[in-house]
């Protein structure tokens, strides 16, 4: 068995290491750029993964414009640098004819110069904060408009008046409650109404608004306490931008001092399925989350996509996939969709040329996806389904309310205006 | 009688699963509202509100937590059971929820049932109503509160007709706190004074907000009500002041506890590091392997008794002893292994216990994968107390009495039982020790040991708190050296003050600086501190030529 493994490990390597050699001409290079190491490993190693079920789906079928697409797969170990300088690698090395990758903000930012120096293209999938159009990259990503404003609007619907902000001090978190601080302002909800303080700058204008803890923070007790005190009055509740496993002494914190999903729910925006899976869901039970996917939604391209990549797992032989207890979620589905628009982009262009392949994206292209049925903008984002759902016991989500069709705007900063 | 029989039925909820299934009847309309759906579902609940009595809540409370399935029995109705278990296949027979009656069906055609959120939003009124009865006073008390908060006629009336019924000043706090609320919104003239006095009076935090809101539209109205106004002033200021008061008390706690906490990472290297002086690099991994053996006994007791009921919460209890023996196992064979040869060579320890730390990392990631596993609290550590207003999280009050026991419990091993002379005079002086007969190798690889294996116990207790994953004990490698430096090398008293000392200025610090520059400000004391004075709080002093 281990020498089996090993024997395959090596013909892949072989394979990686010796491309042009004999399949030159029926292969296109497609680069993945995920941090497969590193802090950051446990979420973007699950995009790895979809990645490569995806192109071998795609392989399977005939591939792009008759040309299999030949994986390469860079590690860029959580270290923002160094996905810089993997990207460069990519893109004047191999000369990959895309590149799908990055979850962090910070490190699509480290790439983007890189992107638009060699003319690459870069879709990134994971929701992020906005304010950001580069003409090399496609963001399949859920934009605030797709995720933020929604749940808020629930929350608005349902006759929450006291909203509380925290999130892990980082780009991500802080740009997307300005814009929310706003977008509340303007649906009418009084400024001390919103939880979490506020830094202002000489001018007196707000330039933070919520509150902030480092990543991997341990102790939440002081503003678990805050928050119990902000909801005391009822009609409140949270919305959490904290990333990655300082959620769980979180909602530990939040289940001990007693505060309930009913009376004061939880919208988490980086919670999802595939995080769960190292939750205590016992204390997330009724919390919110809102996203473009969910893995329980009952549509037959959902249930085929799943049952798909669970078949999938139990066949490949790729070193170094994790087969059991395995989940979808939205970030995988949109780097599946990213896939899938791009092999329509190129066919639709007749060409793998950056540009022309741009220009076919810009033009609108559908994709019939997991989570329902997406279109490219002019403007590098998706038009695409919303979902907002709460978490059941066994760490999924049951879906509470959709919005069809929501179309992605990335610029939303001083676009609400105040009543 | 009644509680009695709540009593009973609780306990017969969690001693196994067969005699579960015969405890939890429940109500009949419940049952039949958990098999139905949509409008149906929402006419069943009201009717359950109308009628039900507190004996129901466990079963509410159960069907939230995903422990009631839906079951097709061969005659093709479904019905609702209690089942806490896995999915999977075969025949399983149970009782039925609303009669008892035992009927057999196929596992592979049930399913866990959920109520949604209309659902839950009509259970929480009725649960409310419900709880007015509840056998602890504090549920009543809030209950009557969120009632109040409702605001209506029938809500008012219930809770005036319930008020005469307390007997403890915490519910009938409560009480009048809800009616006050009540009356609040619903009165007008003189009674709507009153109800605003009342809640000054009675520093009620749930009215703050509404009596901000009541100012601001009072003081829009023409002619303004000045009486209220003042009141309404009055009350709030009061209010204010109460709450100023609780926050400083809530302060102090939560900063007893972060030190306990600290403490209880800190005290193992306390004795490796303060006592032995080896630099181990691995003492967040002796954290770790602690989490982890806390994450196998709850695997185990959960394949052998399901994920909740009394057996399942002794698994925390059981994992305390073993948690402490695996590291010590551990940190006993790592001495003899690495740490002896380098007694002499503190700088090559420092680097040999860090390569450790890092194989010790991998292979926690080989053995249970890189992400983090979940650890659920026992259902005893999950709730919290409060008290004048504090709220006591009784993780956190377990956690200080467990950091005060440790601590007696090392200081009376150090100086009441042979053992601890004999490790105290080898480490104060290893070849006076050793001519006078005391094995001193042993002794060492026995302080090791039992300083990992604080270290372990520590890491079970983490477990409680936060994440257990491979890199769990690195995020506390840091803070442990600092307190024990802090504290003076080699001095067990003076890492608990500073333990206490560093948990409290970093909670102080929080409220007016946010998480982040609090954490810089308190390290920046350290540094302060530690150049006012190198040695620690409390250096050690040493008669010994050697040192």
């Amino acid at each position: 068995m281990k020498f089996a493994k090993l024997t395959k490990l090596t013909a892949m390597l072989v394979a990686l290491a010796a491309p042009g050699l004999s399949r030159a001409e029926d292969t296109v290079k497609v680069g993945i750029l995920h941090s497969l190491s590193g802090t950051m490993a446990i979420s973007e190693t699950s995009l790895r993964d979809i990645l490569i079920f995806t192109f071998d789906e795609i392989n399977a079928k005939g591939g792009v414009l008759g040309k299999k697409i030949e994986p390469v797969v860079a590690d860029g170990a959580s270290d923002w640098p160094l996905f810089a300088e993997k990207a460069e690698q990519l893109l004047t090395k191999d000369k990959v004819a895309v590149t799908f990758g990055c979850w962090t903000s910070v490190s699509r930012k480290s790439v983007l110069p890189v992107f638009e120096k060699n003319k690459g293209l870069l879709f990134y999938p994971v929701q992020y904060e906005g304010e950001e159009m580069s003409p090399n990259i496609f963001y399949t990503a859920e934009a605030v408009n797709q995720q933020a404003t929604p749940a808020v609007d629930y929350l608005l619907e349902e006759g929450f008046k006291k909203f509380y902000l925290i999130g892990t001090d980082y780009v991500y978190p802080q740009t997307t409650n300005l814009v929310l601080l706003e977008y509340l302002l303007s649906k009418g909800i009084p400024i001390e109404n919103i939880g979490g303080g506020f830094r202002k700058d000489d001018k007196g204008e707000i330039i933070s608004a919520g509150k902030y803890t480092p990543f991997g923070h341990t102790d939440f007790q002081q503003i678990v306490a805050e928050i119990k005190e902000f909801a005391a009055g009822g009609n409140a509740c949270v919305i959490n931008t904290i990333n990655g496993d300082a959620n769980v002494p979180f909602f530990k914190e939040i289940a001990s001092a007693g505060i309930k999903s009913d009376s004061c729910p939880i919208v988490s925006f980086s919670l999802s399925e595939d995080e769960f899976r190292a939750l205590p869901t016992k204390d997330l039970i009724g919390h919110l989350g809102c996203w473009t996917y969910f893995m329980s939604l009952d549509t037959p391209a959902n249930k085929k996509f799943a049952s798909d990549f669970q078949t999938w797992l139990g066949s490949t032989s790729y070193p170094g996939i994790k087969k059991e207890n395995r989940v979808t979620c939205s970030p995988m589905v949109l780097s599946y969709n990213g896939v899938y628009l791009w092999k329509a982009a190129v066919e639709k262009a007749g060409t793998f040329e950056v540009e022309k392949v741009m220009a076919a994206l810009e033009s609108g292209i559908s994709f019939d996806g997991p989570g329902g049925k997406v279109t490219s903008q002019k403007n590098h984002h998706l038009t695409k389904n919303v979902y907002i759902g709460e978490t059941l016991p066994t760490g999924q989500f049951q879906v509470i309310k959709s919005f069809d069709g929501v179309v992605g705007e990335p610029f939303l900063k001083g676009t609400f205006k105040k009543k | 009688m009644r509680t009695f029989t709540n009593l009973i039925l609780v306990l017969g909820w969690s001693l196994s699963s067969l005699q579960a299934f015969e405890a939890t009847i429940g109500s009949e309309i419940l049952a039949k509202a958990i098999v139905a759906s949509g409008e149906a579902r929402a006419t069943l609940l009201e009717e359950f509100g109308n009628e039900s009595s507190y004996g129901d809540a466990p079963l509410v409370e159960s069907w939230r937590r995903g422990e009631i399935w839906i079951a097709k029995l061969p005659d093709g109705s479904s019905v609702a059971i209690a089942y806490n278990g896995k999915p999977g296949t075969g025949m399983v027979t149970a009782a039925k929820l609303g009669d008892g009656k035992m009927v057999t069906f196929d596992l592979a055609q049930a399913s866990a049932s959920n109520p949604d959120r209309a659902s839950r939003k009509l259970l929480t009124k009725v649960g409310n109503v419900i709880a007015l009865k509840h056998p602890s006073d504090r549920n009543r008390a809030d209950a009557a509160r969120q009632l109040g908060l409702q605001a209506d006629e029938e809500g008012l009336r219930v809770l005036q007709e319930l008020l005469p019924k307390q007997t403890s000043p915490a519910a009938m706090k409560g009480f009048q706190e809800g009616i006050a609320l009540a009356q609040l919104k619903l009165s007008k003239g003189d009674e709507k004074l009153a109800a605003v006095a009342k809640l000054g009076d009675l520093a009620s935090l749930t009215a703050r907000d509404q009596l901000k809101t009541l100012l601001q539209s009072e003081s829009a109205m023409k002619p303004p009500n000045l009486a209220l106004l003042a009141a309404i002033k009055k009350s709030l200021a009061a209010i204010e002041s109460r709450q100023a008061i609780v926050e400083s008390g809530a302060t102090l706690f939560r900063g007893l506890s972060l030190g306990s906490v600290l403490l209880v990472v800190a005290i193992g290297l306390a004795i490796t590091f303060g006592l032995m002086g080896v630099i181990n690099m691995a003492h967040g991994e002796f954290i770790t392997i602690g989490g982890y053996t806390c994450y196998l006994v709850q695997t185990w007791f959960i394949n052998r008794y399901g994920s909740s009921g009394a057996a399942f919460d002794n698994y925390f209890l059981v994992s305390l002893p073993l948690c402490f023996l695996t590291a010590a196992l551990m940190g006993w064979f790592i001495e003899w292994a690495i740490v002896r040869h380098l007694y002499s060579r503190p700088l090559e320890s420092l680097l040999a216990t860090w390569g450790l730390s890092m194989i010790l990392q991998q292979a926690f990631r080989l053995k249970f994968g890189a992400a983090n596993v979940q650890v659920a609290s026992p259902s005893w550590l999950a709730g919290n107390y409060e008290w004048l207003g504090i709220t006591l999280g009784w993780n956190r009050l377990f956690v200080i009495v467990f950091a005060l026991a440790i601590l007696f419990g090392t200081l009376l091993v150090m100086a009441k039982t042979p053992v601890g002379l004999q490790l105290r005079a080898v480490m104060q002086n290893r070849r006076m020790a050793a001519s006078l007969g005391i094995r001193t190798a042993r002794m060492n690889g026995f302080t090791f040991a039992f300083g990992s294996g604080l270290a372990g116990l520590g890491g079970a207790f983490l477990s409680q708190l936060g994440n257990v994953g491979p890199s769990m004990g690195q995020s506390y490698i840091v803070d442990s050296f600092m307190i024990v430096t802090v504290g003076g090398v080699g001095n067990i008293i003076g890492a608990s003050l500073s333990a206490l000392g560093i948990g409290s200025v970093d909670q102080m610090l929080q409220p007016l600086l946010g998480p982040v520059m609090g954490k810089i400000t308190t390290l920046l004391a350290v540094i302060l501190l530690l150049q006012w004075r190198p040695g620690g709080i409390f250096p050690s002093r040493s008669r010994s030529l050697e040192g």
